[in-house]
């Protein structure tokens, strides 16, 4: 019962963000970015009026009577007519129900019918392969580079490590995908190497078509997948560069800690061979403190760079929707900018979530309340 | 310093250390020398930045006229000394010599004379005029001697406006390749390209090289009409001679001097890493003290509220708040601390829970010592360092986070970030054009700043942290 009691609580209190993240976006919507949406309904109010106008020249009362009549049903329709705090519900509500409107800029994203719903719904598969590989290979990397280098305390690899960790952190992940495309892209082809990785993209521009629309069916061709993963390189290293020294710097702390424990002395003592007592007597109990670190510096380290990470390899994820929403057109594409804000939420709290199931399943203190 | 105020000072400590062993302490590693030297770095260039651009200097870097003598994505002037073709830099010049009027007509005279060991010479040449009144017309006039002991004629060419651009003057092409061609050589100019490159080379079967040497250009210029008093200054007249190459830095897709944009760069990032970790720790230490003291519903409600705090994701946050309200860096700093004093609250308000069940606080309340006092006396010096080791901690990750903004083009400041140059760089194509000095400088120095305040929490660690001490 305590393992689903502690989920269900955390459960709770990632809820509680996302509708605290939702309120504040759409109370800032409500306020003071209404005024945009104002404008845009009086546009098109005055764009029918005019061709009344045109019709019939004469009528320009008429006109101005059908004006009034579609900037109020417009303004209702919108909730515009509301006072800003039960509009800031109808926006939650239609947060929540996924009915998130046009974008201003369709033709930007080469998604059919301008859906932000369906841009977003595009870009996301790109977002969960590169975050999901990057976040399991890097700790499953870091984990083994951090532990290896607690056990040789002290020693030049240990030291090496120690500094690559400390440098990493202040790293910005997305120059170094700069750096990487310039080295691997560019100059391989300056110098005329037989292999050269692509500029960026998820795919060749022969697949990307049917990745927009139905991923699923990328993942039915086989030369399609091995295309994808060939884009894939070059960011997740990316990724990898950055991130593995966070992971192994906290998993050398934790395991340094716990081998100094007594139950480590008493495990060798018994004759255990080194590896049992490693995997053993170390690793499992560092496991959940390690966890718990990575949980901490998730929002800012992890989830930031990765969003520009796929920016500058163009990799069709939300993070490179935001881009095109923030610069392509020259001023922002707000329903597509507002409904990523809330879709990245929704995916990061699911990460957060499944390490909590993950920290939870790993730690018997926990477990067995 | 008083005697009495120095005895006080030596009885001072902080977790049993006075500060002359946390210095020492703090010295004695190779990383908190290394540390502290480029700490220092980085507050001297700051500083020289400060004093060493202009005022105004974000409105002139986006005012794309100041930087139209300039090339365009030239790459830095010491390339010269990796590559064996040699490439003409920036040159400017100064040459006035003298003016005299005579019946209404304004002569002025100049000279100056440049060396040409260029593989590939100068671009454009640019004559510029201050103080020639609007309404008067005047002509300019060039003479070039070359080292090979000809002279090339050009003009009278009709000035209007501020300034001459020779290049696009197709009387100037003429003569050049006139010029040529009463020597018996006869060149083609594509339509776009320069003839200017031709004045600084000798052409043999159609085929122009470098003409290694010395040339003096001889510039005459005649006013119909009188010319303001200040042409007695020697920057009446200004010589610009268009390089391949530019400066320290090299320049960007308009023309900017990269070194300066990343001069600018510096007091940013500084400030950004300093402001930012003041307000989350300032926030951090009242939440931690409140929530770690009082207990009760208080501690309730405000743990609560930090876990909140932790888990929110700050960056998409940051991105629609900027889009939305057009936030400048200055806001964009601000929301960030406010969204991430989560993890030090939690540490600080641990370390409070532990410190008030000591038996010397207890101690303290039995005697009569009031909160406040204990407060003052008893938590924050025990507080205070890890604070400060935590507000250190806390710069890289906001220096990272506000430059991967820049980089989106979002929260910008009238001075151009490292970030925004990149985004630039991005935007324009330069990455794939590899333009190196473009973008890998900027990149680096993000990482160096954030670098150097890891560097010197490293090094402060064992001063904060006394199991690390004796350890």
């Amino acid at each position: 019962m305590g393992l689903l009691r502690s989920l269900g609580f955390r459960a709770i209190n990632l809820v509680l963000i996302l509708i605290v993240v939702l309120f504040i976006i759409s109370y800032a919507l409500s306020g003071p970015a209404s005024s945009v949406l104002e404008n845009q309904v009086k546009i098109e109010a005055r764009a029918v009026a005019q061709a009344v106008l045109k019709h019939n020249p004469n009528a320009a009362s008429q006109a101005q009577q059908v004006y009034n009549t579609i900037v109020a049903q417009l303004e209702k329709a919108y909730g515009l007519d509301q006072p800003p705090i039960i509009r800031t519900f109808y926006i939650m509500w239609d947060m929540l129900s996924f009915n998130w409107g046009y974008s201003f800029f369709p033709q930007n994203y080469g998604v059919s019918n301008g859906k932000v719903v369906n841009i977003i719904a595009s870009a996301l598969p790109g977002t969960i392969i590169l975050d999901t590989l990057g976040i399991l290979l890097s700790a499953i990397i870091g984990i083994y580079v951090g532990t290896r280098s607690a056990l040789r305390y002290g020693s030049l690899s240990d030291r090496g490590v120690m500094y690559y960790a400390a440098v990493s952190n202040g790293l910005p992940q997305w120059w170094i995908g700069i750096v990487f495309i310039i080295v691997f892209a560019v100059m391989l082809r300056e110098v005329h190497s037989p292999i050269y990785f692509p500029f960026g993209g998820i795919l060749d521009p022969k697949y990307f078509g049917t990745w927009l629309v139905n991923p699923a069916a990328v993942f039915a061709n086989v030369s399609a997948v091995l295309n994808l993963l060939w884009h894939l390189i070059l960011p997740l290293l990316t990724v990898l560069i950055v991130n593995i020294g966070g992971w192994a710097y906290f998993a050398r702390t934790v395991v340094l800690n716990v081998a100094q424990e007594d139950f480590v002395t008493v495990a060798r003592a018994k004759g255990l061979s080194e590896n049992q007592v490693v995997n053993k007597y170390i690793i499992r109990p560092a496991a959940p403190a390690i966890l718990t670190s990575i949980l901490i510096t998730i929002p800012f380290v992890l989830f930031g760079g990765f969003l520009v990470t796929e920016v500058v390899f163009q990799w069709w994820g939300l993070g490179y929707v935001y881009n095109i929403a923030i610069t392509a057109a020259g001023t922002p594409d707000t329903p597509v900018v507002v409904a990523l804000t809330y879709a990245s939420t929704l995916l990061y709290i699911v990460i957060v979530f499944i390490l909590e199931i993950l920290y939870i399943m790993l730690d018997p203190r926990v477990r067995e309340q | 310093m008083t005697q009495k105020e120095e005895k006080r000072g030596s009885g001072f400590r902080i977790l049993g250390m006075s500060p002359s062993e946390i210095s020492r302490e703090f010295f004695s590693s190779g990383t908190g020398k290394v540390a502290s030297a480029l700490f220092i770095v980085l507050v001297v260039v700051s500083i020289y930045s400060y004093f060493a651009l202009p005022s105004n200097f974000g409105a002139i870097w986006n005012n794309p006229s100041y930087w139209k003598f300039n090339p365009d994505n030239a790459p830095p002037a010491w390339i010269n000394y990796f590559t064996s073709q040699k490439l003409a830099p920036q040159v400017t010049v100064h040459p006035l010599e003298s003016v005299t009027t005579y019946r209404g007509v304004t002569y002025i005279s100049s000279t100056f004379s440049v060396e040409n060991p260029y593989a590939v010479p100068w671009q454009d040449i640019y004559l510029v005029l201050n103080g020639i009144p609007k309404n008067s017309s005047a002509a300019v006039q060039l003479t070039i001697y070359r080292p090979d002991g000809s002279s090339m004629p050009i003009g009278p060419l009709q000035f209007s406006g501020s300034y001459i651009d020779l290049a696009s003057s197709s009387q100037v092409k003429n003569q050049i390749l006139s010029f040529f061609y009463d020597k018996g050589e006869s060149i083609t100019l594509a339509p776009t390209q320069s003839p200017i490159p031709l004045l600084f080379q000798a052409v043999k079967n159609g085929k122009p090289y470098t003409l290694d040497g010395n040339y003096t250009v001889k510039i005459l210029v005649t006013v119909f009409g009188s010319v303001a008093s200040s042409s007695k200054d020697p920057n009446f007249i200004t010589v610009i001679m268009r390089g391949n190459v530019y400066g320290l830095m090299g320049t960007d897709f308009e023309g900017h001097d990269l070194w300066e944009g990343l001069l600018a760069g510096f007091p940013i990032d500084l400030e950004i890493g300093i402001v930012s970790a003041v307000i989350t720790m300032v926030i951090a230490i009242v939440v931690g003290i409140m929530s770690g003291y009082f207990r009760g519903w208080i501690d309730e409600v405000l743990t609560r509220i930090t876990d909140i705090v932790i888990t929110m994701p700050a960056f998409p946050l940051l991105i629609v708040f900027s889009v939305l309200f057009a936030w400048s860096l200055w806001d964009a700093i601000l929301f960030l601390s406010i969204l991430s004093w989560g993890g030090a609250a939690r540490i600080i308000r641990s370390m409070i829970m532990q410190i008030r069940e000591a038996q010397y606080i207890e101690g303290a309340k039995i005697v009569g010592a009031r909160g406040s006092w204990i407060l003052r006396n008893h938590i924050l010096p025990q507080i205070m360092p890890y604070s400060l080791y935590l507000l250190v901690t806390s710069a890289p990750g906001a220096i990272l986070t506000i430059s991967a903004l820049n980089f989106l083009n979002l929260a910008g400041s009238a001075y151009p970030t490292w970030g925004n140059l990149l985004y630039w760089a991005d935007s324009t194509g330069a990455l794939y054009a590899g333009m190196w000095w473009w973008v890998i400088p900027p990149g680096l120095l993000i990482a160096f700043v954030a670098v150097v305040f890891i560097l010197v929490a490293i090094a402060s660690e064992p001063v904060v942290n006394p199991r690390l001490r004796y350890g």
